[in-house]
């Protein structure tokens, strides 16, 4: 692209002086950010921080995955893991992982029921990090003596971390000969009952049709979508209307109708919940899923966001329709909501979110033994509740009722994240 | 305009076969009316007590009093006379619609639905991927715009029927068909199709001339008509139930026997009431450390993100994460980071422990502090919780706040030889003054409210100066009082004490700032 010369290029204005160290300055300030340090600092500090918030959804999705003792791991470990066994004549053997010649390797127990020493370092006899226990038959006597707590005990010659050392003998014990999974010539001994399993990482995708077929989560979840669908087709619906009659409309009273709108958005829902449980009892909605669709297809929220809307769009393109004959009903569904997509993606996000995570009222409204009309939410609050030695459950549960919002997020989050700010709808 | 075209033309305002029936039907209308209120007063028949007796009197006397006049109106072809029709029988139509659905157990009859539903959700996907390509169709032009409109149209439209009929409309029309000739459920479907067709027509173009309405008249009954399905549902849903709950605030109703007017007693025996004392003490303890945990990290983030560099929008998503999860989701993750035995957090001490231990001479023993049950720490866990799930909103509203901060500012700035931190101390946080008390009035009327985290993370228990209620909180006591001990009206002045405590800290709040001068307006 080309620019028209500059005419007073020449004439040294001050104004220009200022202008031109504005710019050095612009650059400066980009070159700053754009290069170096403070761009490393910046993303490192933001990635730190994004790996804080994101840490519970990771763990939480892997968790899913998980066996129920793998969750109650320590040290706890991110990825599921499982045990790892082989078929061997059609029986199942555990694989262990054990060290042979200081390399941990995949072994298989061959035989069971050696006697076996506890060996251990004299200067330092207490340290169960540091025994070892070996077959008597395979230790070599030194035929020297050393003295652990208070006794005389003799000293062996046994493998400790793929070399040898003297250790004195401490006690007896029994253990079982492992063989190498892939190499039957290694040969290593150890405790069976404390040898640690081998494992390797695994994903147990039945605890996601456990839950569902189970735990009844599948109705919750279909209950879920359900009245989500209908509360954000009615939200959309009212507050387009009204948020039509509040921006466009002349009626006596609409200004303190809508005060009365803003106000109300102030009150916080727990207040009513005692009424509206009364109202809904004597309705007899109490109990069905319907409590938890029809007080809430009204939101002020809405009416306000979408007036809000409303206001920006030019009054002349619907004074031109009014004078072309086209009624206020056209109008609105023509011209104005073709133009507010943004809005309306925003409200039907926002109202996507409320209605999905609802949490106090469909404890309220719904008993915790109709399973029938469960939601997710209360229905994970159960599993919560009964599931507390299998959380792999609980997890796979959170999952199922995180991933739909947060996929609609994803999709709708160029609208919606800009128009919270915008509105400051919370 | 139009008004004076309908002016000039007197003599053609004649008349319309509909206006005697629509006389006949308001005088009817003001009779039934009439009668219902009569009902009412004389306790027979309807029988409501108390302060919703005189309410529903009133209302019903409003009602036959503008049925009745409207009859003369109509006659003398009044204006007044078009509106009044119109907005009883749109308020007609409603109520009648509404009580043939309760009749017919429409309502209710979701339930079924929600059982075979799980059987549509195929066809959603399919009604899903037509609007996708509707969207599509957007953004190219020509005839394969018309081509994919089309084609989407029809997706759309063949994934609703199959989706109604495989969760089984038929059956649920018959079902509703077969309930509504039952004459509890005929009589108000019938009302309401007379209702909805006078409404319509007293809605439309016809009647202009009748009543020489003008423009002004008709665009007030077109916002009428706009707003009713909003206020309707307003009122119904909202302002009724607080109207009604203020009011059962002074009472000692139990949501089953009549209400006793108790004055203000609900309210003075709160204030010596030691669970609401200490939910009260509770809640401000939590809210002095989750609001500015909510808050400040979310201005500093705001201010990091504010670049135009690649990448801050995936950050800002990231962020904003917990936001949408939800809370029981959260609270249930949480529940298990916080184990004392096997969770992350005590096991990451454990290893920051081990990481200090490294300097010469340190040997200390990490805190394996007992999270959710300890009195001392599970208040702090809850602000833990709280704050990661309101950091990334709050960070959002910054951001738009600082969008509006004129560059040319940092600018000059830069010009005196400001400094980064100098920038955000004297620039950043001035000019987000605003966003600012907006964010902390909204995190902290969110906070006042606490309720699900502690329900889930540890399910609070009434039990005196014991461990069990470190997290009791003026909500969960409402919950407890409303819905496990029955004290309807007990709640209720909880619930309007803890608003009055949220209005009173907002405009405390609101005062401070704009005396500060921080809100110009």
């Amino acid at each position: 692209m080309t620019t028209p010369p500059d005419r007073t290029t020449t004439a040294e204005h001050p104004e220009r002086t200022v202008a031109r160290q504005l710019q050095a300055a612009r650059a400066r300030r980009r070159r700053r950010i754009r290069t170096g340090f403070g761009r490393l600092a910046l993303y490192a500090f933001l990635g730190g921080f994004a790996l804080l918030m994101v840490f519970p959804f990771v763990y939480m999705a892997a968790s899913a995955l998980k066996t129920p003792a793998d969750t109650f791991r320590y040290p706890p470990k991110v990825l599921p893991r499982e045990a790892e066994v082989i078929v061997v004549d059609g029986e199942e053997l555990p694989v262990y992982s054990l060290p042979v010649e200081g390399n941990p390797t995949d072994v298989l127990l061959a035989e069971q029921g050696i006697e076996a020493g506890v060996f251990v370092d004299p200067d330092n006899p207490d340290d169960p990090e540091d025994q070892v226990a070996w077959p008597l038959a395979l230790a070599e006597d030194t035929g020297r003596t050393a003295v652990v707590d208070g006794e005389e005990v003799g000293v062996f010659v046994v493998p400790v971390g793929g070399d040898t050392e003297e250790r004195a003998l401490a006690r007896t014990t029994v253990v079982g000969r492992f063989i190498g999974q892939d190499d039957p010539s290694l040969e290593t001994f150890a405790v069976v009952r404390t040898a640690p399993a081998a494992e390797a990482i695994t994903a147990r995708w039945e605890n996601f049709s456990d839950v569902l077929d189970r735990r009844g989560l599948d109705r919750a979840l279909t209950n879920t979508i359900l009245v989500t669908g209908l509360v954000v087709l009615g939200i959309l619906f009212t507050s387009i209307m009204g948020g039509y009659a509040f921006a466009r409309i002349r009626f006596p009273g609409r200004n303190a109708l809508f005060l009365a709108y803003l106000g109300s958005i102030m009150i916080p829902f727990i207040v009513v919940i005692v009424p509206l449980f009364q109202l809904m009892v004597s309705l007899g909605w109490i109990d069905h899923l319907g409590v938890l669709v029809w007080p809430f297809l009204f939101n002020a929220y809405g009416t306000f966001l979408m007036r809000q809307f409303f206001m920006g769009i030019p009054k002349e393109l619907d004074e031109a329709a009014v004078i072309d004959g086209a009624k206020r009903w056209r109008i609105l569904w023509r011209i104005y909501v073709p133009l507010s997509w943004p809005a309306i993606a925003t409200l039907g996000t926002f109202s996507f979110l409320y209605a999905w995570n609802s949490f106090v009222w469909p404890l309220v409204a719904i008993q915790t033994a109709n399973e029938e009309d469960w939601v997710l939410t209360t229905a994970l609050r159960q599993l919560g509740g009964q599931s507390v030695e299998s959380p792999n459950l609980i997890f796979a549960g959170i999952v199922i009722a995180v991933v739909v919002p947060m996929a609609i997020f994803v999709a709708a989050q160029r609208y919606f994240v800009e128009n919270v700010a915008t509105s400051g709808i919370k | 305009m139009t008004t004076e075209v309908l002016a000039s033309r007197p003599a053609t305002r004649g008349d319309a076969w509909w206006l005697t029936p629509l006389v006949i039907w308001q005088a009817v209308y003001a009779a039934a009316a009439a009668l219902a209120t009569g009902l009412v007063v004389a306790r027979t028949g309807i029988v409501i007590t108390g302060t919703p007796r005189l309410v529903a009197i009133g209302i019903l006397g409003l009602i036959t009093l503008f049925a009745a006049l409207s009859v003369p109106w109509i006659i003398r072809r009044n204006h007044r006379g078009r509106l009044a029709a119109f907005l009883l029988n749109l308020v007609l139509a409603v109520g009648a619609g509404f009580l043939t659905l309760q009749e017919t157990n429409v309502f209710n009859g979701l339930d079924a639905l929600g059982g075979t539903f799980g059987r549509g959700i195929p066809f959603l996907a399919l009604m899903a991927v037509g609007w996708l390509i509707a969207g599509w169709a957007g953004k190219v032009t020509g005839p394969t715009a018309r081509a994919l409109r089309l084609a989407a149209r029809w997706l759309v439209i063949i994934g609703l029927a199959l989706l109604l009929i495989r969760v089984g409309l038929l059956p649920g029309v018959w079902t509703f068909l077969t309930r509504l000739v039952q004459p509890a459920a005929l009589t108000p479907a019938a009302v309401a199709v007379v209702a909805s067709l006078w409404t319509r027509i007293l809605l439309s173009d016809e009647p202009n001339p009748i009543f020489r309405s003008t423009k002004a008249q008709l665009e007030i009954m077109d916002g009428l008509f706009f707003v009713s399905p909003n206020v309707l549902g307003f009122l119904a849903f909202l302002a009724g139930p607080l109207a009604f709950s203020l009011f059962v605030s002074f009472t000692d109703w139990d949501g089953l026997s009549e209400a006793a007017w108790v004055g203000i007693s609900n309210y003075t025996d709160l204030v010596t009431d030691p669970f609401f004392l200490k939910s009260l003490r509770n809640i401000l303890y939590f809210g002095v450390l989750a609001v500015p945990l909510s808050v400040l990290p979310a201005l500093g983030l705001a201010a990091l993100l504010n670049t135009k560099m690649p990448g801050m929008k995936f950050f800002r998503a990231l962020y904003f994460l917990p936001a949408v999860a939800g809370v029981v989701g959260v609270a249930l993750i949480w529940k298990q980071l916080y184990n004392a035995t096997v969770g992350y957090i005590n096991y990451g001490l454990v290893r920051l422990w081990d990481l200090i231990n490294l300097l010469p001479g340190l040997d200390l023993a990490p805190p394996q502090p007992q999270w959710l049950s300890s009195p001392s720490t599970a208040m702090l866990s809850m602000v833990i919780v709280f704050s990661f799930s309101t950091i990334g909103l709050n960070t959002v509203l910054f951001l738009a706040g600082l969008q509006s901060v004129p560059g040319d500012l940092y600018e000059a700035a830069e010009l005196d030889g400001a400094g980064p931190w100098a920038k955000f101390r004297r620039i950043t946080i001035p000019m987000l003054a605003p966003t600012t008390v907006f964010v902390v009035i909204t995190t902290t009327i969110l906070a006042l409210q606490l309720f699900s985290e502690p329900f889930i993370l540890n399910a609070p228990q009434l039990s005196p100066n014991g461990p069990g209620n470190a997290t009791l909180t003026p909500v969960i006591y409402l919950y407890q009082n409303a819905f496990e001990r029955f004290n309807q009206g007990y709640a209720s002045a909880i619930g309007w004490a803890l608003f009055l405590l949220i209005f009173a800290i907002t405009i405390v709040y609101f005062r401070t700032q704009r005396d500060r001068g921080v809100l110009s307006t």
